[in-house]
């Protein structure tokens, strides 16, 4: 066989080669990474996905002042732009580092481990990180958090589980928010919870309204917190 | 939905492989897509289009395979494609994670592919 820079001037020679590289793997790397960075220092971390709208700011802040006598939290705000939801949460009296992400509809864990640099790891034992509003694309991209939960509320209708079954299928937890809407919106929270544990049998389902606290016990167990 | 920045790492991928084995041109890029990601290959075509214009690798064809999502559970060990359930309540068929044998979780083992197989590419 010829080499391939042994050819005759002129002639054109194609070179047929196999990377094999898996673009999403090398997300899903950098995530491990993260993940045991985070454990080293024993840290535990939780990615909360779903929606815009769904109440996942509410959720955080209710957590963050349930656990913040327990735990000594930090909090990273992915959002496209402005800081508005970090101010919300920074109230509560712990550290927020917001990740615009500009264009992106997804947080990584490339963007995570830059923002993981930026705090004191050492002093720190629960990292929650709020992902770009957006029911689909974060579920693709696992940031190395030991759960992952997506909140939905009843104001979204009843088929967001049965639309976006691979969401759900990344999902450790399920947050139904809005609880106390679901009449009005002629919900069914039972009919939620059970289409989530047909896609995915063993998920967890806490059902909530965020802005009294309702069910955030609830939430709390599911997260093993 | 993230097709175009997908993309985009793909097609730097492709110009690292190609600069690096001295290539002038690239013919063509053949990619595995599973259809447990959440890329649309129609999409991901035309991203390749748009972002490969005033490259080397314009004109290339670029060739999707779609590979299926398979399952495996830990409980009873059952392997398979990933079971859908069609249930006339719900309109639509549903894919899920229940395993088909013992009804409980089973694991994603294949169908989160986005991978460059090969490329060919000329001297």
């Amino acid at each position: 066989m010829a080499d391939a820079n042994d050819v005759i001037k002129g002639e054109e020679v194609t070179l047929e080669i196999e990377p094999g590289m898996n673009i999403l793997e090398v997300n899903k790397k950098l995530a491990q990474k993260n993940k045991e960075r985070l454990n080293k220092h024993n840290v535990k971390a939780i990615d909360i996905m779903g929606s815009i709208g769904a109440g996942k700011t509410s959720l955080i802040e209710k957590l963050v002042q349930k656990l913040k006598n327990k735990y000594k939290i930090v909090v990273f705000k992915g959002d496209l732009t402005t800081t508005i939801d970090a101010e919300r949460i920074g109230k509560h009296g712990v550290q927020v580092i917001t990740i615009n992400t500009g264009r992106e509809c997804h947080l990584d864990a490339n963007v995570v481990a830059k923002a993981v640099e930026r705090i004191k790891i050492e002093d720190i034992d629960l990292l929650i990180i709020e992902n770009v509003g957006n029911l689909i694309c974060p579920a693709e991209f696992p940031l190395g958090t030991d759960k992952r939960v997506v909140v939905i509320s009843v104001t979204e209708g009843p088929y967001m589980i049965l639309k976006h079954p691979f969401t759900f299928m990344n999902a450790d937890v399920m947050v139904i928010n809005k609880k106390d809407l679901a009449q009005t919106m002629k919900i069914d929270t039972n009919q939620l919870e059970n289409q989530a544990k047909e896609v995915k049998p063993d998920v967890k389902v806490a059902v909530t309204n965020a802005l009294t606290g309702e069910g955030v016990d609830e939430l709390i167990k599911a997260l093993e917190l | 939905m993230h097709e175009l920045s997908m993309t985009t790492q793909i097609v730097e991928t492709v110009l690292a492989e190609a600069k690096k084995h001295g290539a002038k041109k690239v013919i063509e890029v053949k990619l595995v897509i599973g259809k447990m990601t959440f890329l649309g290959t129609d999409q991901i075509g035309f991203s390749y289009k748009i972002l490969t214009e005033d490259t080397i690798l314009k004109g290339s064809k670029l060739t999707i395979e779609e590979k299926e999502g398979t399952i495996e559970c830990p409980n009873c060990g059952y392997k398979g494609t990933v079971p859908i359930k069609d249930d006339p309540a719900y309109h639509i068929p549903v894919p899920t994670l229940q395993c088909p044998e013992c009804r409980r979780a089973a694991k994603i083992v294949e169908g989160k592919e986005c991978t460059i197989k090969s490329i060919k590419m000329a001297k």
